[in-house]
């Protein structure tokens, strides 16, 4: 039996169509993946089964039931519940608070009766498993335990079926396995999930059917065990990414990038390796292995402990921002939206800012005829979509604005550029157009770190590959002897100390 | 600009409008009285106080702070200068002190005005303090501080070298007004064609973003909160012209008129958007209604309560234009 | 409860620096822990105090307001001047109209802030210059010396009465008392009701607040609306107290109430706060003043001891914050080095 059943969804925004007609459904007792690029519909398609926006044509039905007048509060009612990527809790509440918020508001009492709701809270977190104490204040919980707060607040309010919107992005691996552990267990009992995620490998490995989207529109419907990792790929790109193996390295001299023993408490712990110009080195490792820390590290944003690193030959002492960009190292960073773009200035500010000494006049004036001239060289060779400089940066699509923020460390021309996620999230022709810039650029010399989930994506660009858990470097293989199996296997053996 | 900047232009125009409107209204309200030489003089006396605060105040406000302590901080400049020269040339001789003693007194003042100004923005980026609990304390301390250097009393006697920026006035100019005209010039090129201002507007959008983007944060900060008490620095020389005294609590209902005039100006309270012209325009539009209401012999609170309501009365219209707007684009 | 738990609570921080205080000046000056004194001083921080209450509720709720002290100005000239125009009247009745008009002022910000998603500063400033140029306006400033006498009568109440080892007779005073009861009404209210609860949640997360459920637009009208009838009351024990009123005694000392429900541990970011804390950063604040006069220093100095506290506190409560941050944990490192050789391996 179907749990929800959507039927020709239309939706537009003004003049955009967000869904063009979109059937879509989840049985009972399963885990329904829903995958697809940034802006190809799928919020807008939850926020009309969660309530938040009415569909302009189209029927949907809840638990059988043919929804007329949908709305939060109706949707919750008819089990559906949303678990945000924020989780959406209240970190100066308790845990009792934020489990049974929904029934202490419902009840027509003016007081707020905890202790009334003390044994539920306690009763369902019993059922998941874990051990939280219900006074807690939320706050003074780990972010694994406030998200399964939250699935008990969903529990609480007797949901049927969880929108899991990208759960496991604050999660260590050992956090996932057991958060899956759950997941399946509840299917069990007839609970249904929709579960969003951009991590192919984790939808994979939990969902009973993906519904893949682009554009608008419902591009696939398949049982998980007929797909393949390529194939969702494929769908949900419109056309197959070819990844080939690097071959050809330009690699070349002395190593710019030395880097030795370098700690920082509960980030890292004695990475070290080195990196020569011109070589395209790849880091990959699961989330909670400590990579982003490390090149967060390398930048100068929570700078390392100890350690040494050495640039261009030169012990290089990196303790803010300024330190690393000073002795050439650029970052483009995991999360393009708050840390790449300063999303509401304008695409030429965003390319600028990074280089604003170059655009100096004698009196230390900014001169914007040259920042203009050189900003649109940037917009011109990257190929920015955009008729204006001068337009907000929130108005381009995902893989346009990831080119700004690679032109605004191009512009600098450093000697060493990190890329952390650089293709998470954006269309497949920029994709394509972003590898082919760092190609270009290690061919003249330049140095460059890719930090990627993706291992098509680094055998494709690296020259190395290097492979992160807990906290340490676990292996380092060149990228001619690696397969895709060897590194997923790295990958995902579990640090010694996290084995059970 | 980009399209955020053009709607706050937008706004702008509005205000220009409003400028206009105001001054019109003022102007069938006093008769040619409202462009009497003596009233556009008293204005003109006048408008830089307002003008200089408001713009210290949009300065801390383009990161979505507020710089409480600008008042005390303009204050305690005075109080130091009296305080320099009292030490320098003995307390009996102040109003005879000659130009290097008031040179001294004025780089100490300022010194002490900066120094009040580093330490909210050490306090604000180092420590990640809400800007207006960080003033709000440095507000409460200088104001005592000039409290216990001038026991309460109003001191009186400046030296009439010291007295010309606020008082005096070059081929009928007042000095005042030239002083203000050049500072909203510096300030101008200090937002739109320097580093700093261009770090501290991408900074004020987005600060995580901008310290990405190689923005020393802290440094950034410190530099806007000097910048700020400068312009306090600068009214507390026009005051003492003025009232040819300091006192711990002049000009305390200013604060909020600051305030007030970077809201008015299209300063973006959540930070990364404002104009130094919205800002001035702003004053002015403020200024026209005290000196209009003024010569109406209207009472000076009526003035007071005349800014609160317009503010209201600039939410209901900018609401109310939203929803025009909106309701025209959905018939189209 | 863990000890580190314990110390990050405000409240305790607060007590050992009153104890301090309380100590070092009773050394010095043994009036000072002397039932008289105590009693005295408590009644003239009897209006900040009630103030207090009111302010800590709309910083924890997210919002702020700068006019309180305005609607309290407006307000007590209103009904002072009502009963002398009638004659008549009593406490009572004074403090129900005066709570009905203070409402209606807090609920215009309310309604301005929910509506038309203002900045609660800025609305509070305008409101302020708008409420109280008007009273002024109409007043012209006058000041009102023949107040009715149910007003001394109020302010003389005592809550049990003493005699002193020196045979003046003392007491808790009646507005004290009720200062004290407000707190706890609010205590119980913020603690233990639906709406209560709903001016945490939405301080803490406004945004999880409305996915919810929680009607904020009746959250954020209670809150201003009942900030308003709090500042009403107190300006009827101001007026009580003082046996005057005075257009220009009460606006201005917003950024003190302000200060003394920060020094309490009220976060301006939302979220947080308690009756409790807000009571003793109230009371640091009153030890502080009456510890200068004792000690004979000037008063002069009352200032700058007060900004000195705050910027202590809030810089020692920003440093406890940075520090708790980095110390979280971001990844598991691996404590055995064996994996890292058989990734080596490879």
């Amino acid at each position: 039996m179907n749990f929800i059943d959507a039927k020709q969804v239309v939706k537009n925004f003004g003049g955009v169509q967000a869904l063009k007609g979109v059937d879509f459904t989840v049985e009972t007792g399963e885990i329904m993946g829903l995958i697809g690029e940034n802006g190809c519909g799928k919020s807008t398609l939850m926020k009309i089964i969660s309530g938040v926006y009415q569909p302009d044509s189209g029927t949907l039905e809840i638990a059988g039931k043919r929804i007329e007048q949908n709305n939060p509060f109706e949707a919750i009612r008819l089990g559906v519940s949303v678990i945000y990527q924020d989780l959406s809790l209240f970190p100066n509440l308790t845990v009792i608070e934020n489990i049974c918020l929904g029934p202490i508001i419902g009840d027509d009492s003016f007081f707020s009766r905890q202790g009334r709701y003390r044994d539920k809270a306690l009763a369902i977190l019993r059922d998941l498993g874990v051990d939280i104490n219900p006074e807690d204040l939320l706050e003074d919980l780990p972010i694994a335990k406030q998200q399964l707060v939250a699935i008990a607040r969903a529990l609480a309010n007797d949901s049927k079926l969880l929108i899991l919107d990208e759960p496991t992005t604050a999660l260590t691996r050992r956090e996932i396995v057991q958060l899956f552990g759950l997941l399946g267990d509840l299917k069990q009992r007839g609970l249904s999930f929709i579960f969003i995620s951009h991590k192919l490998g984790e939808i994979v490995e939990i969902c009973d059917r993906l519904t893949i989207m682009r554009d608008g529109l419902v591009v696939g419907i398949e049982r998980v065990a007929d797909l393949t990792i390529d194939k969702i790929e494929s769908t949900m790109l419109g056309r197959s990414l070819e990844f080939r193996k690097k071959t050809t390295s330009y690699a070349s001299g002395e190593p710019v990038l030395q880097v030795e023993n370098l700690s920082k408490k509960n980030h890292f712990r004695d990475v070290s390796f080195s990196l020569r110009a011109g070589e395209i080195l790849g880091i990959s490792g699961l989330l909670g292995s400590g990579r982003t820390e490390l090149a967060s590290a390398l930048f100068g944003i929570g700078p390392a402990d100890s350690g040494r690193i050495t640039i261009r030959g030169q012990a290089a002492a990196i303790r803010r921002v300024g330190d690393s960009i000073r002795r050439g190292v650029a970052y483009v960073p995991e999360d393009r939206l708050t840390q790449g773009l300063v999303l509401n200035h304008s695409i030429e500010n965003n390319i600028a800012v990074a280089t604003l000494d170059k655009y100096l006049n004698p009196l230390r004036l900014l001169d914007f005829r040259k920042m203009k001239s050189e900003v649109g060289r940037w917009i011109e060779s990257l190929r920015i979509k955009t008729d204006d400089g001068r337009k907000a940066a929130n108005t381009l699509s995902g893989g346009n604005q990831q080119k700004i923020v690679i032109a605004k460390w191009l512009a600098m021309n450093p000697s060493v550029l990190i890329l952390d996620g650089p293709t998470v999230g954006i269309d497949v022709g920029a994709k394509s157009a972003i590898y082919e810039t760092i190609e270009q650029n290690a061919r003249d010399g330049m140095a460059v770190i890719i930090i990627s989930d993706e291992i098509p994506e680094l055998l494709a660009n690296c020259d190395r590959i290097l492979v992160m858990g807990g906290g340490r470097v676990t292996g380092e293989v060149a990228a001619a002897e690696a397969s895709e199996e060897k590194l997923q296997e790295m990958m995902e053996r579990l640090p010694v100390s996290q084995r059970r | 600009m980009n399209g955020i900047t053009k709607v706050f232009s937008r706004q702008n125009a509005a205000l220009y409008t409003t400028l206009v409107l105001v001054f019109l209204l003022m102007t069938v309200l006093n008769g040619e009285k409202f462009f009497g030489v003596g009233n556009l003089f008293s204005m003109a006396y006048q408008l830089p106080v307002i003008g200089l605060l408001s713009v210290g105040m949009m300065v801390a406000m383009l990161t979505g702070g507020i710089n409480l302590s600008i008042i005390a901080n303009t204050n305690l400049n005075g109080i130091i200068i009296y305080m320099v020269l009292g030490a320098v040339v003995g307390a009996e001789n102040i109003q005879n002190a000659g130009i290097a003693p008031v040179a001294l007194a004025i780089l100490a003042g300022f010194l002490a005005s900066c120094i009040v100004g580093f330490i909210n923005g050490f306090l604000i980026s180092y420590f990640d303090i809400p800007a207006i609990l960080v003033t709000l304390g440095t507000m409460t301390l200088v104001n005592g501080l000039n409290i216990v250097l001038t026991k309460g009393y109003t001191i009186t006697g400046f030296p009439s070298t010291l007295n010309f920026l606020g008082a005096g006035s070059v081929l009928g100019i007042p000095a005042s007004i030239i002083l203000f005209v050049a500072a909203v010039l510096v300030i101008s090129v200090i937002l739109n064609r320097t580093r700093f201002g261009f770090s501290l507007y991408m900074m004020g959008a987005n600060p995580v973003a901008a310290e990405y983007s190689s923005v020393d944060i802290q440094k950034t900060t410190i530099m806007q909160y000097v910048l700020s008490a400068c312009f306090a620095s600068l009214t507390s020389l026009v005051m003492i012209g003025q009232f040819n005294s300091v006192k711990s609590s002049y000009a305390a209902s200013y604060l909020l008129v600051a305030v007030l005039a970077s809201f008015l100006g299209g300063v973006d309270p959540n930070g990364g958007f404002g104009k130094v012209g919205g800002v001035v325009a702003a004053a002015v539009v403020l200024q026209f209604i005290s000196s209009g209401l003024n010569l109406l012999r209207m009472d000076p609170f009526m003035i007071t309560a005349m800014w609160g309501g317009i503010i209201i009365l600039i939410i209901f219209a900018r609401a109310i234009a939203g929803r025009l707007k909106s309701r025209m684009q959905s018939t189209r | 409860m863990h000890i580190t738990k314990l110390l990050r609570r405000r409240e305790i921080v607060l007590v050992a620096l009153i104890v301090i205080l309380s100590v070092a000046t009773h050394a010095l000056n043994p009036n000072f822990l002397s039932l008289e004194n105590i009693t005295d001083l408590l009644k003239s921080f009897t209006v900040l105090g009630i103030f207090s209450l009111g302010v800590v509720m709309v910083i924890v709720s997210g919002g702020f307001d700068v006019s309180f002290t305005a609607i309290a100005q407006v307000v007590q000239y209103a009904v002072v001047a009502l009963f002398i125009h009638t004659g008549g009247g009593n406490i009572y009745f004074a403090v129900a109209v005066a709570i009905v008009f203070g409402t209606l002022l807090g609920l215009a910000n309310g309604a301005i802030i929910h509506y038309y998603r203002m900045p609660a500063i800025i609305v509070t400033i305008a409101t302020q210059s708008l409420y109280y140029g008007i009273m002024y306006v109409i007043t012209q400033g006058q000041l009102i010396y023949d107040i009715p006498g149910f007003f001394w009568e109020f302010a003389d109440a005592r809550v049990g009465n003493f005699t002193g080892a020196h045979g003046g007779s003392f007491g808790l005073s009646l507005p004290t008392f009720l200062w004290f009861i407000l707190g706890v009404i609010l205590f119980f209210f913020l603690s233990y009701t639906k709406l209560g609860r709903s001016v945490y949640a939405s301080g803490g997360n406004r945004i999880s607040a409305e996915r919810i459920g929680f009607n904020l637009a009746r959250t954020t009208l209670f809150v201003y609306g009942a900030m308003g009838a709090i500042a009403a009351f107190a300006s009827i024990v101001h007026v009580s107290l003082v046996q005057a009123v005075i257009p220009n005694s009460i606006v201005g000392s917003e950024m003190q109430v302000i200060a003394a429900v920060v020094l309490g541990g009220a976060s301006v970011t939302g979220g947080r706060g308690t009756v409790l804390g807000t009571f003793l950063g109230v009371l640091v604040f009153a030890i502080l003043s009456n510890s200068l006069t004792l000690l004979k220093i000037s008063s002069y100095y009352y200032d700058v001891f007060t900004g000195l506290i705050i910027l202590v506190s809030i810089t020692a409560n920003a440093i406890q914050v940075k520090r708790q941050k980095s110390q979280r944990i971001r990844v598991q490192i691996d404590e055995e080095h064996e994996a890292a050789k058989v990734g080596a391996a490879y």
